[in-house]
């Protein structure tokens, strides 16, 4: 069990992933959170719960839209789709992870310099 | 599907799925769940938070959803429309009239009764100080006090409220010429604009030392649109001199923006009281002491905590200890009364009387055109019955179907709208140039406020509109519709319309009834002998601006001399002289009459210095006796009265026995030998005042001598000899201005109320009339088309071309005889609101409602008979192969 704490510290991230995720097309709620397992290999736990809230939420900002189909095993299941907006958000959320990483890492291989 | 049974849905295929999984991994049937649960975390929490999520999101799809349909059904409604062209024009001419007449009135209503003066700080707390006070024509309420009256209430109310004054303004020349440009003034005391709260924009605004009552400081504020009119918003306006009516005034500031006065009429120039030592009337008495220099208004601003009542108290207490002057004495009742001046306590002058009845009438054309309307809607509903059932039938939800058609009216009137805001900004111009001429209107003729009232009033119009063909046709049945037998048609719509043709009869009733009153009024009011010839008298005077030409004593002679001159002007007939033209303003002389006056009331002695034949020239009747002797200065001293002041001295008795003492000829009683005719001076309903008149040749005391030439002309040559009159006088008098005057035109404000009661009421009563005459004929030709086939199968049956359409018109007529018997009634009912504006007629003249109800039946009739001959001629073949 995660706390609060925790996974408001993941939302910017798991939006990302989600994002990344629909990129390859629309998808199903449990195809997205398969992507993100598979992808990380395991490095860090994703509550598929938050994955649903953040697919709702991005739905509610009208990052994503939604639509019922059938899933490869013929099921009814809802798939999210990408809008315009959400690919710019993608765009962008991506430009800023990279910029996190990059800052993260030169802090993290710095020397300490003596004035 | 419901949000709840989404979520569900969603989730459970996920489970479904990751189980499924994991179970193809190799784990156990309950491994595999636990690890599912374990993977998703708190279920119930992620459920309630995706709903609630997508309970937002739901509530604003279906706002989204709302402006996108109720688009589509505008642009379906345009669609609609622009199918029937003829129509729409119709519907939005109709009711672009009927809000325009309506915001055009209620804006003049709105400036001259509700909205305060623009500019000034917290206007509700600014009150106008009344009196109430004999005059000549019996108590009244009065407002203008002079400059001892506001000492003293300016005194009693130290402490308690602020007081300022002013005087209303009035028109005067800047510079000097005959086309010298006309400025706007008002005097008002030095605390003016503080009490106010108005600001100068530019330079300053009066100080308290140039408001010493003699000490004369000839500074001028002038107005925000003066500034931009005179000086086009230079900035050394400020300093620059200004010349009114022979006096330079230095400007020393700019009223902000907006600000006008607190009058309806606008000012442009502003100058302190003290002025008045200048500009006041030559006389013994200093101009504060003088209660000849009066018509100052007195404002106040009562302090927090003081009651008005009591305010009013202390004014009335105040001013009975004043010595009688302007009619005050110990009956004087003072009020507060608001800024808006026309709020009164006093009777508002006859046009704003008339205005406010117009005002009644603007909304029962307003009404006539929403009944018009809803009838052409009606109609229209009517013959798309199908269309509509169609929709029904495909599954167009009724709710979606009522927006659609209301969708099309509220267009209609959206367009209409702006139609009828334009058309009331130049109709209220217009109505204000014909209702108040004279009045300068400091504001626009539309306000914001009447243009969003006039919007708001036709959206909900329009709804209103649309809302009953909506609900009638979308109530309709669908099978029935489908179907749609031309007999089952002849159903409630048509008894809704014709009771909308009845309303729309007897409001035009109401307003022809209306007209014809005026009418008659202003036929009367001009017949009525006022004791002049109204149509064939002009008269010349010629006016000086310059201080050298105003001192030219010689000018009463120099006039007198022209007399053969203008005797000689074709087509005219006699030449007369007098001190002053009727409606001029009068001298009032003081005298004794030839018995003990203890105890009588004299009347005023109002008088009029005229030359021996000036009673011919102007049409005013010599009842007894003769007029004066013509034989120049070696004339006798003697005098006329007119009949009114020969009844208030000698009821009794002969006049011409009798004779009067004036204070300058003490010993001699000037004899009376002629009685004139009354005359009217002031407005037709006012009290007749007696006069005097003496004879320019020997007056009994000093007058100012002969100011004017009358002519008595045929009324057809006036403007001719009106023109030839200027350029001689023009000529004889240079630097003076020639001022032409016809005796209609003097006249002209007496019949002024009833000349705008018939015009404005004859107008809207025809508008009236063609939108109800058009109403009748629509609806009797719809009701016709309706029943082609049954008068096809009559016809087929061998009736008679005249029996079908004695049944077709009288049905029509039947509906308007209830409308005009109900018209009637209201007519009646609203007589009271109009008989205290009609002249010698009453509200309820049977011939008049007679003759209405005569014309309107005729035009009914007219308006039925030709879809009646139409049914006549249905071909019962084609009639009975339509369905």
């Amino acid at each position: 069990m995660t706390t609060t704490r925790e996974l408001d510290l993941l939302q910017g991230t798991l939006d990302v992933l989600v994002l990344r995720a629909l990129s390859w097309g629309a998808m199903h709620g449990y195809a997205v959170a398969e992507f993100i397992r598979n992808g990380s290999s395991g490095t860090f736990k994703v509550l598929d719960g938050a994955l649903y809230t953040a697919l709702h939420r991005m739905e509610e900002r009208g990052w994503v839209e939604s639509e019922w189909g059938m899933s490869e095993k013929k099921k009814r299941a809802k798939f999210y789709r990408l809008t315009a907006a959400g690919r710019r958000a993608l765009r962008d959320e991506t430009a800023t992870w990279n910029d996190y990483v990059a800052a993260v890492a030169r802090v993290m291989t710095a020397t300490l310099e003596t004035a | 599907m419901s949000i709840h049974r989404d979520t569900d849905a969603e989730l459970r295929f996920h489970f479904q799925a990751r189980i499924e999984a994991l179970v193809e991994q190799g784990l156990s049937r309950e491994d595999a769940v636990r690890r599912a649960h374990e993977e998703f975390g708190d279920v119930d929490a992620v459920r309630e938070a995706l709903r609630a999520i997508d309970r937002r999101l739901a509530r604003r799809r279906s706002r989204l959803e709302f402006f996108e349909s109720l688009w589509q059904d505008l642009a379906y409604a345009a669609r609609s429309l622009r199918r029937t062209p003829v129509l729409a024009l119709t519907i939005v001419v109709t009711l672009a009239l009927g809000l325009g007449v309506n915001a055009a009135m209620f804006s003049l209503l709105d400036v001259i009764f509700v909205r305060p003066p623009a500019g000034v700080a917290d206007p509700s707390g600014v009150r106008t100080i009344w009196y109430q006070a004999q005059f000549g024509a019996g108590a009244r309420f009065a407002a203008g006090f002079d400059y001892a009256s506001y000492l003293t209430v300016a005194k009693t109310l130290a402490g308690d409220a602020d007081v300022t004054l002013f005087r209303q303004p009035i028109d005067r020349k800047v510079g000097h010429g005959e086309h010298a440009p006309i400025v706007t003034i008002s005097i008002v005391a030095g605390n003016y604009f503080p009490f106010l709260g108005i600001r100068a924009q530019r330079g300053r605004l009066f100080s308290l030392d140039e408001d010493r009552v003699n000490d004369p400081r000839m500074v001028a504020v002038i107005s925000d649109a003066f500034w931009e009119r005179q000086f086009d918003r230079a900035s050394d306006a400020v300093g620059a001199q200004l010349e009114i009516a022979n006096e330079k005034y230095t400007i020393v500031g700019v009223a902000p923006r907006g600000f006008a006065g607190t009058q309806l009429n606008a000012t442009d120039v502003w100058v302190p009281t003290s002025t008045l030592v200048r500009t006041a009337p030559p006389s013994k008495v200093p101009w504060w002491q003088n209660s000849a220099v009066n018509g100052f208004l007195i404002a106040v601003r009562p302090r927090a905590g003081v009651r008005e009542v009591d305010l009013a108290a202390r004014i009335t207490a105040a001013l009975r200890s004043e010595t009688g002057s302007l009619g005050i004495d110990g009956h004087t009742v003072a009020t507060l009364g608001s800024i808006n001046y026309a709020m009164g306590p006093a009777t508002l002058p006859p046009a704003f009387r008339v205005a406010t009845r117009l005002a009644g009438v603007a909304i029962v054309v307003l009404l006539i055109a929403c009944a018009n309307v809803v009838n052409l809607l009606l109609a229209r509903a009517a013959r798309r019955r199908r269309e509509i059932a169609v929709r029904i039938a495909l599954g167009v939800s009724r709710g979606r179907l009522m927006r659609m058609l209301i969708a099309e009216s509220v267009l209609l009137s959206l367009v209409a709208t702006a139609a009828a805001l334009g058309a009331a900004a130049w109709g209220g111009a217009a109505i204000r140039a014909l209702l108040a001429p004279e009045i300068h209107f400091a504001s626009a003729p539309m306000h914001w406020r009447v243009a969003a009232f006039a919007f708001g009033l036709a959206i909900m119009a329009g709804g209103i509109a649309g809302l009953a063909p909506a609900l009638q046709s979308s109530a309709s049945d669908v099978a029935g519709a489908l179907k749609a037998s031309a007999l089952d048609r002849a159903s409630r719509g048509s008894r809704l319309r014709n009771g909308l043709v009845a309303i729309q009869a007897a409001l035009s009733v109401v307003l022809l009834v209306g007209a014809l009153l005026f009418v008659q009024s202003l036929r009367n009011a001009q017949t009525h002998d006022v004791g002049f010839a109204v149509d064939q008298v002009v008269f010349g005077a010629v006016s000086f601006d310059t201080r050298d030409s105003l001192r030219d004593k010689a000018f009463p002679t120099r006039l007198r001399a022209l007399e053969r001159k203008l005797a000689a002007f074709p087509a005219v007939g006699s030449v007369a002289f007098t001190s002053m033209p009727p409606r001029a303003g009068l001298h009032q002389q003081d005298y004794t009459p030839d018995f003990d006056t203890t105890g009588r009331r004299l009347p005023v002695g109002w008088t009029i210095v005229v030359s021996p034949n000036y009673f011919a020239t102007i049409g005013t009747r010599l009842l007894r006796g003769r007029t004066f002797t013509d034989a120049g200065p070696n004339s006798p001293l003697e005098m006329i009265v007119d009949q009114t002041m020969a009844d208030a001295l000698w009821p009794n008795d002969d006049p011409l026995r009798h004779c009067v003492y004036f204070p300058k000829t003490k010993s001699t009683c000037v004899p009376i030998v002629g009685v004139a005719q009354s005359t009217q001076d002031e407005m037709l309903t006012d009290k007749l005042q007696p006069h005097f008149y003496f004879s320019l040749d020997n007056p009994p005391v000093p007058t100012w001598g002969a100011a004017a030439s009358v002519l008595r002309v045929s009324p057809n040559q006036r403007a001719s000899v009106a023109r030839a009159l200027h350029d001689l006088l023009a000529s004889e008098f240079p630097g003076g201005i020639p001022t032409i005057r016809t005796m209609a035109a003097l006249m002209e404000p007496t019949y002024r109320p009833w000349r705008l009661g018939a015009e404005l009421f004859t107008l809207f009563g025809v508008l009236a009339l063609v939108v109800a005459g058009i109403g009748i004929y629509s609806s009797v030709s719809y009701a016709v088309s309706q029943r082609t086939h049954e008068f096809g199968i009559r016809v087929a049956l061998g009736a008679r071309t005249a029996d079908v359409m004695r049944q077709v018109v009288s049905e029509g007529l039947r509906t308007v005889l209830l409308g005009v018997i109900t018209g009637i009634l209201m007519a009646l009912a609203a007589s009271r609101l109009v008989a205290s504006l009609l002249y010698g007629i009453a509200p309820s003249d049977p011939a008049t409602l007679v003759a209405v109800a005569i014309v309107l039946v005729a035009i009914a009739a007219a308006a039925a008979f030709v879809p009646a001959w139409r049914a006549a001629k249905a071909d019962p073949v084609a009639a009975l192969r339509a369905d």
